[in-house]
């Protein structure tokens, strides 16, 4: 921050302290890779972080495994995944768009207690709801099936969709809706007409964010989804280093294959991520 | 008149829909009943060799006996009875009730086997305390085989997927049994249940409005009667179907309606719907979908807490499940079962977690801001990695990482001439393991929000202090600090809760090993519900005492937290 540089020594031992730092960050990272790519049976994640040769046998392996009924596993869950988290996002997005827009511009009563209920619902643990969520899917017959599992990913979406969008209509200017007032255009032909359209990198941003976290999601589908051919990638990722079994050969491969998807979006939305966590807190 | 009737309209669904519910209710209660009956009626006649009665699967089955290819698996056989076609294997396939069939004749044996062990063990246990001789004794055991092994030993119940039929299951009398019987079996099938009375309905809604529109006219109290009686007169047929619990509910919601409407209120909220149309419909979507996914299971998950679960059956235990959590459960404070244990192990978990992403996020940010240091935009790309890799995937690879003999801590320690530990076979240890793993995934955040901060300082500030001769730390003290504290306070609020529950780490790395005892509150909650023999009554009263205790915690600690921050 000061202008003046400080003894080399003092930059030095900086310069040193960040290197090491980024190692321990990237060791980790650079370990997964490795085993993807090891030959052989991995029972461990090993410290050497080059291989002792190359081998694409692990991949092999996840993409070839073939299920009871001959259908190939990976390609079952990844379609699995890709079809839950779209259909959580389309459910998050369209159900929250307006009701973000009507706690952003309208007042109400119950407009305060609503936003609380929204931020209190997103900010605590969907694990919570886990158990009955449980008991009334297993009641109505939705375990293991992939409307179940995004009716219980919707818990958490909606209000997610609900508090960033409000956070991107406040940002965009009242003028124009004033304006469209005026000459006499209804709430609704406003907010499809002139909300909508310039909200569109506003809403892209939260879509994939909400297609991110159901990415994502372990333990609701590890719980709920416990037929093989309903399993998401992270259930099957998490199913080759159990108790019984340790292929971290396997787990290295699909965990590489199934991050760098999501790893490449996170960079692209980093800059949208703090903003938007802390405003809630905040302002609620 | 037309405001009386729109009240009366809004109640009437409601009490439309309790009725419907105890209509329901009622009806299912009486049909298993029914169908129970009738199964235990077939199954006296199959016993007794007499024809059954019409929709009834009666069958005989022969007891188990080892196959001859195979001797681990048991066969049966099977009869129809009263049939004309001859025995037959009983197997999947044969007939859609097979499976069933089987299952059910194996829990009789089973049943028999248990219920036969104990009478006879508490009947020789018995002779020997009377010292009865032989001869005294052979009678009594003879009726203890009678009773306990054959007689008692039926069972009748409705089958368990949801088709709506009854089976009765009971061992044969041997003096009539056919050739081979051993037991008998019946199986009754699904009736219609009775068809919704329409016309009920109807006519009592119609009685009501007329009654509501009767008191309207009269105006002044008799409204208020007429509304009273208006929805009472729906809960004549809850009256007649014997549900006590609607007949109540609809009573006290008519007088609800009349105290409301006296009050001035429904007029008041149909103005107020009225004003706030628009943003109530574009509010819809979303109140009805968190209404149906969010309210309605978090209530049925407080109801439930109140309830035991056994095998498929729920009990009303009232506080129980509270009760043997805050007591600990009779167990030692220092045991991984113990509520206060697990509470204290949460604490420091969240505590250890929070201030090592603080101190490591606030030191990377300090360093990162720099205005020397080159590379800054790689390096900061660089330390969000672990924030960017699914936290599901980075417990795993810690935990490959801890992994016994085969993992890289053993060879680093190893190599830096340690012993090797066994990571999850101590306490410290595992629970180390899991804030090693916690911390390399969630310092990034604290370090990006605190950059954040850093970046809003003005650099005058730090010149003038300099020109006026303060130090480093003086700065630091005085002028970075004051602007860090208000937006780490909340990013500490919603680290802290994110922490609480970090459900990933525990469960994938540690798994509570060793014995449970790094288990946090939200993975021992889970652990009660589906790997301790299914108690969710004790898991859901778990989520209900997690969900206070996080309520207190944003309502008075965020506050704490927060105020620190702004006061400085």
């Amino acid at each position: 921050m000061t202008s003046k540089k400080p003894h080399w020594l003092l930059r030095t031992l900086v310069y040193v302290g960040l290197i090491v730092a980024v190692a321990v960050v990237l060791y980790p990272v650079i370990l997964v890779c490795k085993t993807a790519f090891a030959p052989g049976n991995q029972l461990g994640l090993s410290a050497s972080p080059v291989p002792d040769g190359l081998s694409t046998e692990h991949f092999r392996e996840l993409f070839g495994a073939e299920g009871s009924d001959g259908e190939l596993l990976f390609l079952r869950h990844a379609a699995n995944s890709i079809i839950v988290a779209l259909l959580t996002t389309i459910v998050g997005v369209g159900l929250s768009c307006t009701a973000a827009y009507a706690l952003s511009r309208f007042k109400f009563p119950g407009r305060k207690a609503g936003l609380t209920m929204f931020l209190v619902v997103q900010m605590f643990p969907a694990t919570l709801l886990l158990l009955p969520l449980y008991v009334i899917l297993n009641k109505v017959g939705l375990l293991n099936s992939i409307a179940g599992l995004v009716l219980v990913y919707a818990t958490t979406a909606i209000p997610f969709c609900v508090w960033t969008l409000k956070g991107y209509f406040d940002s965009l200017p009242r003028e124009l809706e004033e304006a469209a007032r005026i000459d006499g255009a209804s709430q609704w032909m406003i907010f499809r007409k002139i909300i909508l359209p310039l909200a569109r990198p506003g809403i892209a941003v939260t879509a994939l964010f909400s297609f991110m976290t159901a990415w994502n999601e372990f333990i609701m589908a590890s719980t709920f989804m416990t037929n093989q051919s309903r399993y998401t990638l992270p259930v099957l990722i998490q199913s080759s280093v159990t108790e019984h079994t340790a292929d971290y050969g396997l787990f290295a491969a699909g965990a590489v294959v199934t991050s760098i998807p999501v790893m490449i979006a996170f960079y692209v939305l980093q800059r949208y991520l703090v903003g938007g966590l802390t405003a809630g807190a905040v302002k609620g | 008149m037309i405001r009386q009737l729109r009240d009366f309209a809004i109640a009437g669904v409601v009490a439309l829909l309790i009725a419907t519910a105890a209509f329901v209710a009622v009806r299912n209660r009486e049909l298993s009943a029914r169908q129970v009956e009738l199964a235990t009626r077939a199954l006296d006649a199959a016993i007794a060799g007499r024809p059954t009665p019409p929709d009834v699967h009666a069958v005989i089955v022969s007891a188990a006996r080892p196959s001859a290819k195979h001797p681990t698996l048991r066969r049966r056989e099977v009869l129809d009875w009263p049939g004309t076609t001859p025995w037959r294997p009983l197997a999947a396939g044969g007939s859609p009730d097979d499976k069933l069939i089987y299952d059910a004749a194996a829990r009789l044996d089973r049943n028999a086997e248990t219920s036969c062990a104990t009478a006879r063990a508490g009947g020789e246990a018995l002779i020997r305390q009377l010292y009865l001789g032989d001869r005294l004794a052979r009678p009594l055991r003879a009726s203890i085989a009678a009773d306990a092994c054959t007689g008692r030993l039926r069972f009748q119940e409705m089958l368990r997927d949801s088709t709506g039929r009854a089976i009765a299951v009971g061992p044969l009398d041997h003096a009539t049994a056919p050739r081979h019987g051993d037991i008998a079996i019946a199986i009754t099938t699904p009736t219609a249940p009775a068809p919704y009375p329409w016309l009920v309905i109807i006519g009592v809604f119609g009685l009501g409005a007329a009654l509501a529109a009767a008191g309207a006219l009269a105006g002044g109290n008799k409204a208020k009667l007429g509304t009273f009686a208006g929805i009472g007169a729906l809960a004549i047929p809850c009256i007649l179907w014997g549900a006590p619990i609607a007949t109540t509910a609809i009573l006290i919601l008519g007088a609800g309606l009349a105290l409301a409407q006296h009050a001035g209120l429904t007029d008041r909220t149909m103005r107020g719907i009225k004003t706030h149309r628009t943003a109530l419909s574009f509010l819809a979507p979303a109140a009805v979908s968190m209404l149906l996914l969010v309210a309605a299971p978090f209530v049925i998950g407080l109801v439930l807490g109140f309830y035991d679960h056994h095998q498929g059956q729920w009990t009303f235990v009232g506080l129980d499940n509270f009760g043997e959590i805050l007591s600990g459960g009779g167990r030692p404070l220092d045991d991984p079962l113990n509520f206060w244990f697990i509470l204290g192990v949460t604490v420091l978990w969240t505590v250890a977690n929070v201030a090592l992403h603080v101190s490591l996020g606030v030191i990377l940010a300090l360093a990162l801001s720099r205005s020397w240091l080159r590379g800054k935009g790689v390096l900061r790309m660089l330390f969000i990695l672990p924030w960017a890799v699914p936290n599901y995937i980075t417990a795993l690879i810690w935990k490959g990482i801890f992994e016994n003999e085969h993992g890289a801590m053993a060879s680093i320690l190893d190599y830096c001439g340690l012993e090797n530990v066994d990571w999850f076979g101590s306490w410290a240890t595992s629970f180390s393991a899991n804030v090693i793993t916690n911390t390399w995934l969630g310092f990034p955040f604290m370090m990006v929000v605190a950059l954040g901060a850093l970046e809003t300082i003005p650099k005058e500030l730090y010149e003038a202090a300099s020109v006026d001769g303060a130090s480093a730390w003086q700065r630091f003290r005085h002028i970075t600090m004051p602007h860090l504290k208000p937006a780490l306070g909340p990013a500490v609020a919603l680290g802290s809760i994110w922490t609480f529950n970090m459900f990933n780490v525990i469960f994938l790395v540690s798994k509570g090993d060793p014995g449970g005892s790094t288990n946090i509150l939200v993975t021992d909650a889970y652990r009660w519900a589906f790997e301790r023999g299914e108690r969710y009554g004790m898991a859901a009263a778990y989520a209900t005492i997690i969900f206070l205790i996080l309520l207190l915690w944003t309502v008075f600690g965020t506050r704490i937290v927060r105020s620190k921050g702004e006061a400085s």
